[in-house]
């Protein structure tokens, strides 16, 4: 694959795709929006090679984005971004002004889960399937049925303390 | 208030149907201005390398004549043609300066501006890579002239091999950076 070819997946990728990035994101860090952004792109980026079709490609970004996110908290988020694409899509940033202060709460919410947790909750709120989830994040489907209703029941839990904007 | 599960998936969803995301202009302008700068100079010393090294090899030319057999016509064809592309290399030198004056310094005249100068450096890059083939024969024919047609040839290829890969290396490198500046202010044209 040539690089051109490369980088017209990735802008079409990213064109399509890019919320998905956001919230992935946005679960994962609160203040290095930015940087997490880059790598989640970056690896993205390298994946492209490697993307051979047999899944959605929705499900192959939240695949790279979830593990990039999940090292990224695990490694102090100290990885290397000396290497950089020089793309618009880097300066994009969070649209403030369209938060819904409830989704503000959920993804504040969604944060205080464990590494592995926060991955499954956006792909239950993304409607993926159990056997989707398995796969992605390399737990059985049973443990991943566990841990959705336990998340369920922690979030309609902590609903009650929500009193603003319903 | 409680709000069961499929409320929350409700508030999730609705995210979908608003911009998520918008341009940080703030580091878009500093990107592009630092961008341009390091082209600006990049540009001047270029110029002023390709002007000093012609127009010193010219003079040196000249003055040493090389070969040393009574007069060799060849040699001073190749200097004034050096001397040619000093001046051709001057007045595109102003015309870029006097040009650049029209860009204003908001960020689409800064990436204007740098789109100008990266499609100048290809302009330049490609003017002085293909010079050297005409620079190269008449170099050729004055070692012919000279009896020493092979040893020149021989030296002739070898160096000119290397200042035609060596320029076209530039040439690349300057062509894919006018594509990304082109596809950044499609990008921009659209997004903002």
């Amino acid at each position: 694959m040539s690089e051109k070819e490369q980088r017209e997946i990735l802008e079409e990728w990213l064109k399509l795709h890019k919320g998905l990035l956001f919230k992935v994101v946005r679960a994962y860090t609160m203040q290095d929006h930015d940087d997490l952004f880059q790598e989640i792109i970056l690896q993205v980026w390298h994946s492209i090679p490697r993307f051979r079709g047999e899944s959605a490609v929705t499900t192959w970004l939240y695949r790279i984005a979830l593990n990039t996110a999940i090292r990224w908290v695990k490694k102090g988020k100290k990885f290397s971004t000396a290497e950089s694409l020089d793309n618009v899509q880097h300066l994009l940033q969070e649209n403030r002004i369209a938060v819904d202060e409830r989704l503000t709460w959920l993804y504040a919410e969604i944060y205080k889960l464990d590494k592995i947790d926060r991955s499954v909750t956006l792909l239950l709120l993304e409607g993926f399937s159990y056997k989707e989830m398995s796969a992605m994040l390399g737990i059985s489907e049973s443990n991943v049925g566990v841990k959705i209703n336990r998340i369920k029941k922690q979030l309609i839990a902590k609903s009650k303390n929500y009193d603003h904007g319903i | 208030m409680i709000m069961e599960f499929n409320e929350l998936k409700e508030v999730w969803d609705a995210q979908d149907s608003k911009p998520l995301y918008q341009i940080d202009k703030n580091v878009l302008q500093v990107r592009i201005a630092n961008k341009m700068d390091t082209l600006l100079h990049f540009t001047s010393i270029s110029e002023w390398t390709l002007i000093l090294i012609n127009f010193i090899t010219a003079i040196v030319m000249i003055l040493l004549h090389p070969f040393r057999t009574g007069v060799n016509l060849f040699i001073y064809l190749e200097a004034v043609w050096m001397i040619g592309i000093v001046v051709y290399l001057v007045i595109s030198c102003i015309q870029r300066i006097k040009a650049s004056r029209r860009f204003d310094r908001s960020v689409a005249g800064d990436l204007d501006h740098t789109l100008f100068l990266a499609r100048y450096q290809v302009r330049i890059a490609q003017i002085i890579r293909w010079n050297f083939l005409p620079m190269g024969v008449i170099l050729i024919l004055s070692g012919w002239e000279a009896g020493k047609l092979v040893s020149v040839s021989t030296v002739i290829l070898l160096s000119f091999s290397l200042a035609f890969y060596v320029t076209t290396k530039g040439y690349q490198v300057n062509r894919k950076r006018v594509a990304e500046l082109q596809a950044l202010k499609e990008k921009l044209e659209t997004e903002m």
